[in-house]
């Protein structure tokens, strides 16, 4: 579970249930992106990890987003992790998704908040340890006061 | 509103082959609170929004969603599942308050 540090664990969630501390901190993507991925390469990935978003929407508060990363989804080659992360949120992580083999296909989608117009990244952690990125400008009209 | 929350639907493709590929969509009830800010600082108090998705097939887990409050109220998640038998495809959402919802759709194949 590499990269695990970066969402709240259970224990974690249960030790400060709800208060400011449970959350994931306020923080510049700089560093949500070194939390998560350390030092590690990563490879910009547009044509294997499509990600789909609106040039414009018009209300930040549900932005719906959908990534398919074109990569086997067999038990020796598969997509593990999926990450959403948008740059200009206090919060920059959205979601994380741990994906199995069991999917037949790397696609996950999910209503986003995003406060302000900003990039979003998806980051696609391959079972060999491989990290691919695609990013998406996003223009908002109305902000969603993202959390 | 209130009484809603943890209403989840879910839909899948009323004609599915056997070992297709099809994707699920999941709709939540749920208000998902974002931090409060008073003089530009974050209220510290407890906020409620989903944290997790668990989605079961078949009785196995084949994914999983760590989420934060910068996924949507009444969020909706899309994914693809291989389904490879008719069974129950089941959808568990968790909250920061210990409220666990639940519900489950019966997966057929034509």
């Amino acid at each position: 579970m590499a990269g695990a540090a970066g969402l709240t664990a259970r224990p974690r969630v249960v030790r400060a249930r709800g208060r400011l501390s449970s959350l994931e901190p306020e923080e510049p993507v700089a560093a949500t992106m070194k939390r998560l991925f350390g030092g590690r390469p990563l490879q910009d990935a547009g044509r294997i990890v499509a990600l789909d978003l609106p040039l414009i929407a018009e209300n930040g508060a549900q932005v719906t987003m959908a990534v398919e990363v074109q990569s086997p989804m067999t038990e020796q080659n598969f997509v593990r992790h999926i990450y959403i992360i948008a740059d200009r949120n206090r919060r920059p992580l959205n979601a994380r998704f741990t994906l199995t083999p069991g999917m037949g296909q790397a696609f996950v989608g999910a209503t986003l908040r995003l406060g302000e117009s900003t990039e979003v990244r998806a980051i696609a952690e391959l079972s060999d340890g491989t990290l691919l990125m695609a990013r998406r400008e996003v223009k908002v009209t109305v902000g969603g006061c993202g959390g | 509103m209130s009484a809603d929350i943890g209403r989840i639907r879910i839909r899948v493709p009323a004609i599915i082959n056997p070992g297709e590929v099809v994707r699920a969509r999941v709709l939540v009830i749920h208000p998902m609170e974002i931090v409060d800010r008073r003089d530009g600082k974050p209220v510290d108090r407890s906020y409620n929004f989903l944290n997790r998705m668990i989605v079961n097939y078949l009785g196995r887990e084949i994914l999983r969603v760590e989420m934060t409050q910068s996924i949507s109220e009444n969020p909706v998640f899309g994914f693809a599942f291989r389904a490879s038998e008719a069974g129950p495809l089941r959808v568990t959402f968790l909250d920061t308050q210990g409220g666990t919802y639940e519900a489950t759709t019966d997966v057929k194949l034509g």
